[in-house]
């Protein structure tokens, strides 16, 4: 058995880079950068979890999953946080979340919440602030993202400990910490290919019997122990690079012997049909729309066959300058050079937040037990910044669709009035997921206790 | 010896030269090339691991194996550490997703080497008809020594034999177990890492060992693994010694893989990778297309092989050339006759062109612009960043960066971005880069020349760190001129070699190479000669 290949691809000879390049700026002073020696890999969590995932599950049988939803250049605060607080009839969605209607039932907006971390970086510290709660090193992240955070606690029993998609052309920003990126896929194909290709099996199927599995771990053996042997030879600094090379060889061994187990008998999981179409820019504008739609449906697909239980997807990332339709510029551009009210940038605003309504109704449309995977999960939807014109960090955008099996309140709109620390709700949602976590972040960041009025 | 002499300014990453280091016994050793004293007895950059590049995993697959080989569309993503590949190599990490992606490659790539005949013959010297252990123990040999850039040892070569073996056997198949000894080598941290580290046996004191210096000389020049000549140097131990170090690094420029290896420099350092994506709306610039972003590439890299190589001209004059390299959909931008009707061919700019040199381009002109417009503060900070390796903070957040739209009194984007040149809080910065931006507003967001915008004349004149220009071209000039551009090259090439950010070179062993550079009359092959020579390329020195 051969690992699935993609569909695209190409002649070794063929100079190619994938890259489209991370912000490349020598943004970091000379002489600032040295002396902080960068630490990969996670925090120790303050509780060890159960290994067989149970603890997590919805009354005892369903898993709970963790989506982080991610879109770049914020929103108009405005014009998105609705008038009225409370349950059900009491508030009506405002005019940025109107798209998101046919799902109020399921969404829990707080409003208010503020990153807390200096605001000394232009998209970065924010992204920082509502993403890991930690504040920046030099040359960005400081410590591991969310998603990462929940697939520390969570992640453990599925094929893949988290997955990472984006709509659009993006490395994402889903990390581990400083300097260890997980590099989101972009290409349906290829995201298709990697979950529901050769070494999917579907509920009935039989596991799959091969010795080339076996060889192929007996080959990954190898590896560590390579690995192992260098880490003795090398500094600190790449003994954590290795460490978190080792993680990942360890993940594929592992899913390997997973893949000789029978699959889980999921009611709603079945072998998705491949993607079809074109996904390239049309007229040189990205389908952002359409992409997002069809890795939504994977994404949805996966969690209901529980081949992972935590997915970090960005539709666009931070500073995205992604040229939407109908746009006289580039999103990023428009939010700094477009005068008035910005009604292209509320355009876009509404545009994603369409894209948002996709995503929701695909989780929302698989039945699980006596409600639908929606209910069994949270969907985390957010930006790096509230108003991108002025890189605004107070206010942050915030959706959450989805209960966590009944941890959170459903068709509700919560106001802090006191601008609470972001942070608390990266506490919530661990919770949330049923990781014992009663304080996260660092420096001005940290935060301790979650957002009780977030809880049903 | 010249000296750059440049304004003190807190934000220039290089400073003014600082006194040489002088040895007193540099009389008596032999001189690394041309009249001057030794290189400064500085600290050198720690080693560190590198991954391989994805284009430089590609290089080496097509060097060993074929360039026929099939490779997986995309590979780990490579990131930019302070603007480069490399840097960015000597820091990331492999993620869980590159892993499968490595391991999924790996598999291929031996299927396709072992059931290929011309490729298997090259390294595989028995039929497969029965399980030979020799055959494959030899096989592992020779393919471990050319992936892993040295010989294995006896026990690495017996793990790798062992799993051809054992696959062999489950397999009942000689070659479909052999997969499994290629795939191996292809996942090990040994290929994946360029492990330099300077502390094997051999390594002189406090250098990199023979074997580590094949490794680091090929990716300098060739971007790729090194060929069986450059091993066999390594062997004979050619590459610690100074006077067969220096003949070895000639014949590798004179080969043509360093032509490759040089665009993939430049190809770095002017973000031309980006050109894949260049993004654009249609309905603002008709003449982009597809093929522009690849079209501007092969531009600029022909430019620079030709300059570099052929003419061995010194680096500024690329700056303040008018010959270059277009095809038809370039030629349209730029409003001149295609020199031949297929591929690319030589080109002199007219002067009415108002055209010139690198920053003449469409891959400088097109990719630092916005999707519908120019952007001036984004080409300012290409000249000062990539070019004059000049750091600009970030801007201040909280601050509303807007510009005004157009109107009657202010057409122009000079007009525009004037509060970013008079407000306390942008002009500190601004200053530094809009000048330059401004310079370009003649050519829009692809690239192509405009004499007004908004039905207004555009007013391009300005002054680079004290010298004035009225246009572009002049620009080109003052750039080609500016004390900083060298120096920086020289900075630029030694992060490139060695991986190190600049806080870990020494600003005296970058001057002692600049002024070198210069005395050389800023020829680039000199330079790639003086860098591969350096104390800090070679880990002679004290590691901080």
């Amino acid at each position: 058995m051969k690992p699935p290949k993609s569909r695209f691809w190409l002649p070794a000879a063929r100079t190619w880079n994938p890259s489209r390049g991370a912000l490349s700026r020598r943004s970091v002073l000379r002489g600032v950068a040295r002396g902080a020696a960068v630490a990969i890999g996670l925090p120790p969590l303050q509780a060890m979890f159960d290994g067989n995932g149970a603890a997590y599950a919805c009354d005892g049988i369903l898993p709970v999953r963790f989506g982080l939803w991610f879109w770049g250049n914020g929103n108009l605060p405005d014009r998105w946080v609705p008038d009225e607080t409370g349950d059900g009839d009491a508030w009506a969605l405002s005019e940025q979340l109107a798209p998101l209607a046919a799902h109020k039932s399921k969404l829990l907006i707080p409003t208010g919440l503020d990153c807390k971390l200096d605001n000394t970086s232009p998209h970065g510290s924010g992204l920082a602030g509502i993403l890991t709660g930690v504040p920046r090193v030099s040359f960005g992240i400081g410590g591991p993202t969310i998603d990462q955070v929940i697939a520390q606690g969570i992640g453990g029993d599925t094929i893949y400990r988290s997955i990472q998609t984006a709509a659009s052309d993006t490395s994402g920003e889903s990390w581990n910490g400083p300097n260890s990126r997980n590099p989101a896929e972009t290409d349906p194909y290829a995201f298709y290919a990697r979950m529901f290709g050769d070494t999917f099996v579907a509920p009935g199927e039989d596991a799959t019997v091969d010795p080339r599995l076996g060889l192929r771990r007996s080959v990954l053996d190898a590896v560590m122990g390579d690995i192992s042997a260098l880490n003795s030879r090398v500094g600190a600094e790449d003994r954590a690079r290795l460490e978190q090379h080792l993680t990942g060889v360890r993940e594929l061994e592992t899913r390997l012997a997973r893949l000789e187990e029978d699959p889980p008998e999921l009611e709603s999981c079945e072998r998705p049909s491949e993607p079809t179409g074109d996904f390239s820019d049309l007229d040189g504008r990205a389908q952002v729309r359409v992409r997002n739609q069809v890795m939504s449906e994977l994404i949805a697909m996966a969690f209901a066959c529980d081949q992972t239980r935590v997915a970090a997807h960005f539709v666009t990332t931070p500073v995205s300058d992604v040229l939407f339709p109908n746009a006289s510029s580039g999103h990023h551009d428009l939010t700094h050079n477009e005068g008035g009210s910005q009604p292209q940038v509320h355009d876009i605003t509404l545009q994603l937040m369409e894209c948002l309504a996709d995503t929701i109704g695909l989780l929302d449309a698989i039945p699980e037990g006596d409600g639908t995977l929606l209910d069994n999960m949270v969907l985390f939807a957010t930006s790096e910044v509230s108003l991108a014109q002025t890189h605004s960090i107070v206010n942050m955008p915030v959706v959450l669709a989805g209960s966590a099996c009944g941890f959170f309140k459903q068709d509700h709109h919560y106001r802090s009035l006191s601008g609470d620390n972001v942070t608390k709700l990266l506490i919530s949602l661990q919770q949330a997921v049923g990781m014992s976590v009663s304080s996260f972040g660092d420096g001005a960041a940290a935060a301790t206790g979650g957002l009780s009025g977030l809880e049903a | 010896m010249l000296s750059f002499r440049f304004p003190r300014c807190a934000t220039l990453a290089l400073a003014m030269v600082s006194a040489l280091a002088c040895d007193p016994d540099a009389e008596s050793k032999p001189l690394p090339h041309g009249d001057r004293g030794a290189a400064p007895e500085v600290g050198v950059p720690a080693p560190r691991l590198k991954r391989l590049t994805a284009p430089q995993y590609r290089r080496i697959i097509a060097d060993v194996f074929s360039p026929d080989v099939l490779l997986p569309a995309t590979l780990e993503t490579d990131e930019r550490i302070e603007g480069l590949f490399q840097v960015g190599a000597a820091n990331t990490t492999i993620s869980s997703y590159g892993v499968e992606k490595y391991e999924g490659a790996a598999y291929d790539i031996a299927e396709q080497v072992l059931t290929t005949a011309a490729m298997r013959s090259r390294w595989v010297d028995c039929s497969g008809e029965t399980i030979d252990e020799v055959c494959a123990t030899d096989a592992l040999d020779a393919l471990g020594q050319r992936l892993w850039r040295r010989p294995l040892s006896d026990a690495e070569l017996a793990t790798v034999t062992d799993l051809a073996l054992l696959a062999a056997d489950t397999l009942s198949d000689f070659d479909s177990g052999l997969e499994y000894g290629i795939a191996a080598l292809l996942m090990s941290p040994h290929f994946l890492y360029r492990v330099e580290l300077g502390d094997g046996p051999e390594a002189p004191a406090g250098g990199y060992d023979d074997w580590e210096m094949a490794s680091r000389l090929s990716f300098f020049l060739w971007d790729s693994t090194p060929d069986g000549a450059l091993l066999e140097d390594a062997e004979a131990g050619r590459l610690t010694d100074e006077a067969t170090l220096k003949a070895v690094i000639d014949r590798m420029l004179a080969d043509p893989r360093t032509r490759e290896g040089v665009g993939a420099l430049f190809s770095e350092m002017l973000h031309l990778d980006e050109l894949d994506s260049l993004t654009k709306d249609p309905n603002v610039f008709t003449y982009m297309s597809d093929e522009l972003g690849p079209s501007a590439r092969t531009e600029t890299l022909s430019v620079i092989e030709r300059h570099i190589f052929d003419d061995d001209a010194p680096y500024p004059v690329l700056f303040t050339t008018r010959r270059t390299f277009v095809d038809r959909t370039l030629a349209a931008l730029y409003n001149v006759p295609a020199p031949t009707p297929e591929g690319f061919g030589a080109l002199e700019l007219p002067i009415e062109s108002g055209r010139r040199g690198l920053l003449g381009h469409a891959s400088f002109l097109a990719l630092q612009a916005h999707a519908a417009s120019t952007s001036v503060t984004r080409r300012g900070i290409f000249v000062r960043e990539v070019l004059l390796c000049t750091t600009i903070p970030e801007p201040p957040a909280n601050v509303n960066t807007s510009i005004p739209e157009v109107a009657e009194d202010a057409l122009t984007m000079r007009e525009r971005i004037a509060v970013h040149l008079e407000d306390p809080t942008c002009a500190g910065c601004h200053r530094i880069t809009d000048p330059i931006g401004l310079a370009f507003e003649n050519f829009d967001g692809l690239g192509q020349w405009r004499d007004t915008e908004n039905g207004a004349w555009i007013d391009p004149a300005g002054n680079l760190d004290g010298t004035d220009f009225v246009d572009a071209w002049e620009l080109g000039g003052v750039v080609a001129g500016h004390p900083v551009l060298t120096p920086c090259l020289t900075e630029t090439l030694l992060q490139y070699a060695t991986g190190a950010s600049v806080e870990e070179l020494d600003e005296a062993l970058i001057d002692w190479h600049a002024e070198g550079f210069s005395d050389a009359d800023h020829r680039v092959l000199w330079l790639l000669r003086d860098v591969a020579l350096s104390p800090a390329f070679r880990g002679l020195g004290s590691v901080e």
